[in-house]
């Protein structure tokens, strides 16, 4: 399920990356470079993270899972991440330090369930956690999406 | 059947993380008879459920919707299965 969209070309690393607003653009670009999605989503999420409780999408241990209304310019359901090192401040808050992006894009409501369950299963279970934080590579960070996969 | 919701601002994301988690929870602590669902902050009431689950950032807002239990990460495991497991208690079910 997971690896039917993180790729090498959507699982991505970078170093150095100056705050939350740049992340959620670099996470969302190769999804608005293959025309999954539209401008209007990275705004979208950009405006829900900077919105009173939006940084609700810090799911714990240093994973953020940014992701925006259907309706604002999802044109196909679609996953990226993005590890940065080192962290980054979301919304600029000091309780919510980000290590690892993921920008999710659903088309609709059951492929947004589909997916959800499956990052869920993936990121409750400590072992995998550690192990994709620990990724450097999308190599290493494939690998433990597949063992998850196969599960 | 006590209810047990999870809830996030949109309905759509976290708090479907969390559903899914307590099922799982419940499931391990072997506690039958509690029905889990998950909804959005604005279409739930104190009557919706009897524990609400909240991440912490929406914990102020969802004050006033009765027996609230906030999570500091919605993918501990560990930290809910100690919390679902309270809650069960509260509402008449042990572990």
């Amino acid at each position: 399920m997971l690896t039917q969209y993180l790729t090498e070309e959507t699982f991505l690393f970078a170093d150095d990356v100056p705050g939350w607003r740049e992340a959620i653009e670099i996470v969302a670009a190769p999804l608005a470079d293959s025309g999954a999605i539209g401008r209007d989503y990275i705004d979208a999420m950009l405006e829900s993270i900077a919105a009173p409780g939006g940084t609700y999408i810090d799911l714990g241990f240093g994973i953020a899972l940014a992701h925006a209304r259907p309706e604002r310019g999802v044109v196909r359901t679609a996953l990226s991440a993005l590890r940065v090192r080192p962290d980054v401040l979301l919304n600029d808050e000091e309780a919510h330090p980000i290590a690892l992006f993921f920008c999710l894009a659903a088309a609709d409501a059951e492929s947004h369930l589909a997916a959800m369950a499956s990052l869920a299963r993936l990121l409750s279970n400590e072992p995998a956690r550690n192990a994709l934080l620990a990724a450097h590579d999308s190599a290493d960070a494939l690998a433990v999406l597949k063992t998850g996969d196969d599960q | 059947m006590t209810k047990f919701l999870a809830v996030c601002s949109t309905g759509l994301g976290s708090s479907f993380m969390v559903h899914m988690n307590i099922e799982q929870v419940l499931k391990e602590l072997g506690i039958a008879g509690i029905d889990v669902d998950h909804a959005d902050l604005g279409s739930v009431s104190p009557d919706s459920a009897d524990a609400i689950f909240v991440g912490r950032d929406i914990a102020e807002a969802a004050s006033g919707l009765g027996d609230v239990v906030v999570l500091d990460s919605i993918i501990d495991l560990n930290e809910l299965k100690t919390k679902v497991a309270e809650a069960a208690t509260r509402h008449g079910h042990s572990a």
